[in-house]
């Protein structure tokens, strides 16, 4: 590996882990639109301060671009509050305007500004070694790496120094008002450190990226996780995998860095999004058809339980009674003789000691109304599920 | 959490290991347009190893950079390029880079500023498709055998030949070309092509350019440049209009149906080679092959 393959792994890293923090509470605060809105509604910012400095790594720019971010939340907020619109469709009406107001900047003095709407929204991160820092005379690495790093030490020791704070305002606003932090407060810091976040990683991977860095790794460690924490320690991860398995998938595409990294992250998040334990759409299905075997099976041994008259307990009655399938009603039969609660004589079923325990424990359960607790139930008396 | 990270790690370990080429031992030099490599490769010979980063068919101001070009642009001794805002943020890259260490070339240097075509909007703006007209090709034939000489004054010989033979064939092609637009009157030079290039060409072969797109390729063609044109076209009775073959080709077929829609009949006349050579095997992939084959097509549609 060259130095520049490193500079440019560890500049995608940086990035990714400085937009995995801010990510996590825009996803929990059911955010991540806004984050687009930003990345976005900057660009007048950007450009105006261009304009100023004519320098695209002044810090006025940033400054100016957060300035901007922060109009775009505050106008949302406003135009939301007439409760005319839903927040949303307030997002949808206030960054389009700022992005194009920063086109129309563009466009008029083009000549002078090599800003590209292109450059704008997908960066260049494979030149970005080639920008170096120079403090008299001796290269100290490339621009980039400064910019980002400095931004990533500011967003950690905001996170170390308001975790609770931050915490407590995402999950019960309430109550953290009632605690004496002003949700507001954390709430435009948040979105002050996300404009930032955005202006700064902006010249070198783009908006889109950007977008795509703070909201899929986010949204993969909240399908795997319940616990702020690990879902920080999740995203982070998922970001920084993403950012420089998506420079290899470059590499052998011999393809635009971002574009790879952004098909990283969008694969990371599907696999994330199919095959998570919990919250994954193959276990929730999984789940869902365990369960309605189960309701089937349990509805099956009350109505055995019931009746004591042979006609009613017959095999073949199921069919006809209950009105189940063939197939239902035999896998519900195996379901109830693997886990012991039947015996079948004569194709006449009957409950088995456990089957009679189970029932008597259900309809308890049931006639108390505490349904729920039939689930935790069927962990003690099931040794196969549906 | 753990057995999350082995797999992600484990991944990151198959896809970054890939043996690397190794860069050959030759003196590197890293071109952009299909040009400035083919001028490269007529000076340098076997003595360099010559890359492009821009293949055929690749419109340089839209030019995105890949990752292969980082390793291109590390392992590079040399860099070529054409200047004047040609490649957009590429240019900006060599500069900063230019500012470090002399490996960064413009071959827009090579040619008096004061004959280049000025924007008539934004002044200091020059038209960066100097390679249209032959005189400055052979400017930039005689810089780039002198910058080679500089960093390797070992071959300087064989740079100079080489530059000599070259602009020998240069000034045949240019005999060539004038001999053949000759056949066309002067009332019929009249070239529409899909963006400004051919300006340099057009003032050296006494032809009327019109183009639907600025300078730049990344502007877009409005509705009423496609009109004036349109109505410019049939006025002037012009033939046939011209696809590029860097350029996508609707804006030209938006043009043609604008003409017959108002009962006009123009062709298209052919694909040219404005931004970038044609393919590397191809005679079209050399300049000389290049402008021929353009001066011909052009002719015949015309005449």
């Amino acid at each position: 590996m060259s130095n520049a393959q490193i500079e440019i792994q560890l500049i995608a890293s940086l990035v990714a882990i400085a937009c995995a923090i801010p990510g996590t509470f825009l996803v929990l605060r059911k955010m991540a639109m806004i984050s687009d809105a930003i990345s976005h509604s900057i660009l007048p910012g950007i450009v105006v301060g261009f304009f100023i400095t004519q320098d695209l790594n002044s810090p006025l720019l940033i400054l100016l671009a957060a300035f901007t971010g922060i109009i775009t939340v505050v106008l949302v907020e406003y135009i939301q509050k007439t409760g005319l619109v839903k927040e949303d469709t307030a997002i949808g009406l206030v960054f389009p305007v700022l992005f194009s107001i920063g086109v129309i900047l563009i466009a008029k003095n083009a000549n002078d500004v090599h800003l590209d709407i292109d450059a704008v929204l997908l960066g260049e991160l494979a030149f970005a070694p080639f920008d170096r820092l120079l403090i008299s005379k001796t290269d100290i690495g490339p621009k980039s790496l400064w910019v980002i790093s400095s931004i990533l030490l500011i967003i950690i020791i905001l996170l170390i120094v308001f975790f609770k704070e931050l915490k407590i305002s995402t999950f019960d606003a309430g109550l953290a008002a009632s605690l004496g932090f002003s949700p507001v407060v954390l709430h435009y810091g948040l979105m002050t450190v996300a404009s930032v976040t955005t202006v700064g990683a902006f010249d070198a991977v783009g908006a889109i990226l950007v977008v795509a860095l703070m909201i899929a790794p986010a949204a993969a460690a909240y399908l795997l996780t319940n616990d702020l924490k690990k879902m920080l320690i999740l995203a982070i991860i998922f970001g920084v995998f993403s950012a420089i398995s998506g420079y290899w998938l470059a590499h052998w595409l011999d393809a635009s860095i971002a574009g790879s990294i952004t098909t990283i992250l969008g694969l990371l998040f599907l696999l994330v999004y199919l095959f998570a334990p919990n919250k994954g759409v193959i276990a929730v299905m999984y789940r869902e058809k365990q369960q309605r075997i189960e309701v089937s099976l349990l509805t099956f041994l009350l109505h055995i339980k019931n009746h004591t008259e042979e006609v009613e307990r017959h095999i073949n009655h199921l069919q006809e009674d209950i009105n189940w399938q063939k197939i239902h009603s035999k896998k519900v039969l195996d379901l109830a003789q693997k886990n012991n609660m039947i015996h079948i004589q004569n194709d006449i079923v009957t409950l088995s000691k456990k089957g009679e325990n189970f029932t008597t424990k259900a309809i308890n359960y049931i006639i108390t109304n505490e349904d729920s607790q039939i689930e935790n139930m069927k962990k003690d008396f099931f040794l196969f599920r549906g | 959490m753990k057995q999350i990270i082995t797999i992600l790690l484990i991944t990151i370990l198959l896809l970054s290991c890939k043996n690397e080429k190794k860069s050959t031992d030759k003196f590197n030099v890293v071109t952009t347009t299909t040009m400035i490599t083919d001028l490269l490769k007529n000076i340098g010979g076997d003595l360099i190893n010559v890359q492009g980063l821009m293949g055929s068919g690749v419109d340089p101001h839209l030019y995105k950079a890949s990752e292969g070009d980082v390793t291109k642009l590390t392992n590079a001794d040399m860099i070529f390029y054409n200047g004047i805002h040609l490649e957009g943020k590429l240019v900006d890259v060599f500069e900063k880079m230019g500012h470090k260490n002399n490996k960064t070339i413009a071959i827009a240097e090579a040619i008096n500023k004061n004959t280049l075509i000025n924007s008539k909007l934004f002044q200091g703006n020059y038209d960066p498709h100097i390679w249209f007209n032959v005189d400055y090709w052979k400017d930039a034939t005689r810089f780039v055998v002198k910058k080679l000489s500089e960093k390797l004054p070992a071959q300087k010989e064989i740079f100079k030949a080489n530059g000599k033979n070259y602009i020998a064939k240069l000034r045949t092609l240019k005999a060539k070309i004038i001999s053949i637009v000759e056949t066309l009157p002067k009332e019929k030079r009249i070239l529409v092509t899909a963006h400004d290039a051919f300006s340099y060409f057009g003032r050296a072969f006494e032809f009327e350019v019109v183009g639907l797109q600025g300078l730049s390729t990344a502007t877009e063609a409005g509705v009423k440049d496609v009109q004036k044109l349109a109505s410019f076209i049939i006025k002037k009775n012009i033939k046939a209009i011209f696809i590029e073959s860097s350029v996508p080709k609707r804006t030209i077929e938006a043009l043609q149906a604008a003409v017959n829609s108002k009962g006009h009949h123009v062709k298209i006349g052919g694909t040219l080679y404005s931004d970038a050579l044609g393919n590397a095997e191809t005679i079209e992939g050399t300049y000389i092959g290049m402008f021929e084959y353009n001066v011909n097509t052009i002719v015949n549609a015309l005449k």
